[in-house]
């Protein structure tokens, strides 16, 4: 209850932050009108009899490319929201005054996550709102709460690698390989842009061990079909694998990131 | 004054040599080699205020963020309270507060009232009672007029002032500063060394344990002070006792006997 509460802090706090930004808001709203007029043009200029078929819900790959492009920005937020808001508590000088508080360090790597992926979650469904209202973006055949019984398994999936990625900006300071190879692989082998069925055999492989390609598939299905969370249980359980695998793996981590840093007086160091 | 509010046994600290390039990679696995803490053992009593005293170097901000949780000790132990600050850092966090002597720190978009919630809330206030809290700590520290502004708008003197509210919020029993009057003009200071003197020392149940570079700070607040050289304690004693031991005239001439710099032009310790 206690970390709940602390937790609820820390959203608030980076509202009250947000909040004196306003102009941003309004900003992002349009830029994903812009993203998905953009979008919605180039399917327009790829699309063909052909290309629907090849797609895995014989939809238009306009809903096809969009569902992809937005969850690679969610995966973005997932790597980015723990060790952005790491750096930045280090930079501003807060982090050592949050340390000293009763708070421990999960709750303050959760409760600093909650706002940019809340956040998140509503500038893509801003994407999808724009999409439906001006570019016939299928939203009304979609199963909300099966997109939403994904997204939250997605969150957990893609929240072990965010906080993978808060352990290695901690003990290196600077930048994270590891999630450009994560983005980098993604986009390639998690049927963002295109079916993963398109790809050689062994690549097709290697996707079934990425998160993405099951929250894709998933979403998709449930965004663009209608699909029930009965019907998706199969990705949604690889995505709850992945998160029991990966969540205590990257807290391991973690732990041992900042016991690391606390020995060598290096965490509250940019 | 009998009980030990902080208790320091045979603490030693030492760091791995800072690394760049493709050997920061390796960095994690150096072996400590850097010493800034030597067998330092220093009790501080319950109601009493101790100045640590040295040079730039001499391991005062490395002790107390070792009893802020901040930092390892490589040999030995602190105890706050009873509790050890490495086994029990959590019932430690709730016993102090930390204030490190600058004006960062604080959300510079937030308002001061925001902050000051904010920061009282994790520590396990209510909101009602860290807005009760944040009202008489206000007029203490004058602060009154400033809690609906955004911090970025203030004085550095008082986003210091703000960031001690903060560090008192939860009437911890033990204060942590590290040069908490680095940045305060010589008002502010005096004000703020009244204040400690009469409202947190003059209640006798808070402990403070301070750094300081100002020797009049540390003689009007201090009941003992504990001179730090290169990480070893070379002694803890009340002023007079320093006096004595040094058969020195002045807390400066001590230090500089102590530390066997009595040649050498006094640049590292200031008088304000």
């Amino acid at each position: 209850m206690i970390a709940l509460r602390q937790m609820w802090l820390f959203f608030w706090r980076d509202l009250a932050i947000a909040r004196t930004y306003r102009t941003v808001f309004v900003v992002e709203a349009v830029e994903a009108l812009f993203g998905a007029a953009t979008f919605y043009y180039v399917a327009r200029f790829v699309d063909s009899p052909e290309l629907r078929q090849a797609l895995p819900q014989s939809g238009s790959y306009f809903a096809f490319s969009l569902i992809g492009f937005v969850f690679l920005d969610y995966l973005n937020a997932a790597m980015d929201a723990f060790d952005h808001s790491l750096q930045e508590a280090r930079d501003s000088g807060t982090l050592e005054h949050l340390l000293v508080t009763q708070t421990s360090l999960p709750v303050f790597m959760a409760g600093s996550a909650l706002y940019p992926f809340v956040a998140t979650t509503l500038r893509i469904a801003v994407y999808f709102l724009w999409s439906a209202a001006f570019f016939e973006f299928p939203l009304r055949s979609a199963n909300w709460f099966a997109v939403f019984v994904v997204l939250l398994a997605s969150l957990l999936a893609f929240s072990g690698l965010g906080i993978l990625s808060a352990s290695y900006l901690l003990v290196f300071k600077r930048g994270n390989p590891a999630k450009w190879f994560v983005l980098g692989i993604t986009s390639i082998i998690g049927g963002s842009l295109f079916p993963v069925s398109i790809l050689p055999e062994w690549l097709q492989a290697v996707a079934r061990f990425n998160p993405v390609t099951y929250a894709l598939d998933a979403t998709r299905a449930a965004l663009l079909t209608g699909a029930s969370v009965v019907f998706v249980w199969r990705p949604i359980a690889a995505l709850l694998l992945f998160a029991t695998v990966l969540l205590p793996a990257s807290m391991a981590a973690f732990a041992w990131a900042v016991r690391h840093t606390k020995a060598t007086g290096t965490l509250t160091h940019s | 004054m009998t009980r030990a509010a902080i208790s320091i046994e045979s603490l030693s600290k030492s760091f791995p040599p800072a690394r760049s390039g493709w050997r920061a990679f390796l960095q994690p696995f150096e072996k400590p080699s850097l010493a800034a803490l030597s067998d330092v053992a220093l009790e501080v009593r319950e109601g009493e205020a101790v100045a640590l005293l040295g040079a730039n170097g001499a391991g005062k901000s490395t002790l107390l963020r070792i009893i802020a949780t901040l930092l390892l000790p490589t040999r030995g132990r602190a105890l706050v309270a009873g509790h050890d600050v490495v086994a029990h850092s959590r019932d430690v966090r709730r016993l102090f507060g930390y204030h490190a002597g600058t004006d960062h720190g604080l959300y510079p978009r937030l308002t001061a009232r925001e902050n000051l919630l904010f920061f009282g809330q994790l520590n396990h206030l209510s909101r009602a009672v860290a807005r009760q809290r944040i009202g008489s700590l206000a007029e203490q520290f004058s602060l009154g007029e400033f809690l609906d502004r955004q911090v970025r708008t203030l004085s550095s003197g008082t986003v210091q002032r703000l960031s001690l509210a903060r560090a008192l919020l939860h009437q911890p029993r033990v204060l942590l500063l590290d040069e908490p009057t680095r940045s305060l003009d010589v008002i502010a200071a005096s004000e703020f060394r009244h204040f400690l003197k009469t409202r947190i020392l003059g209640s006798g149940s808070t402990s403070i344990l301070f750094a300081s570079h100002t020797l009049p700070e540390v003689e009007a607040l201090a009941h003992r002070i504990a001179v730090l050289d290169r990480g070893q304690l070379l002694a803890c004693d009340s002023l007079q006792g320093l006096l004595q031991r040094t058969s020195a005239a002045t807390l400066e001439g001590a230090f500089l006997r102590l530390t066997g710099r009595n040649r050498e032009p006094s640049a590292e310790v200031s008088i304000a």
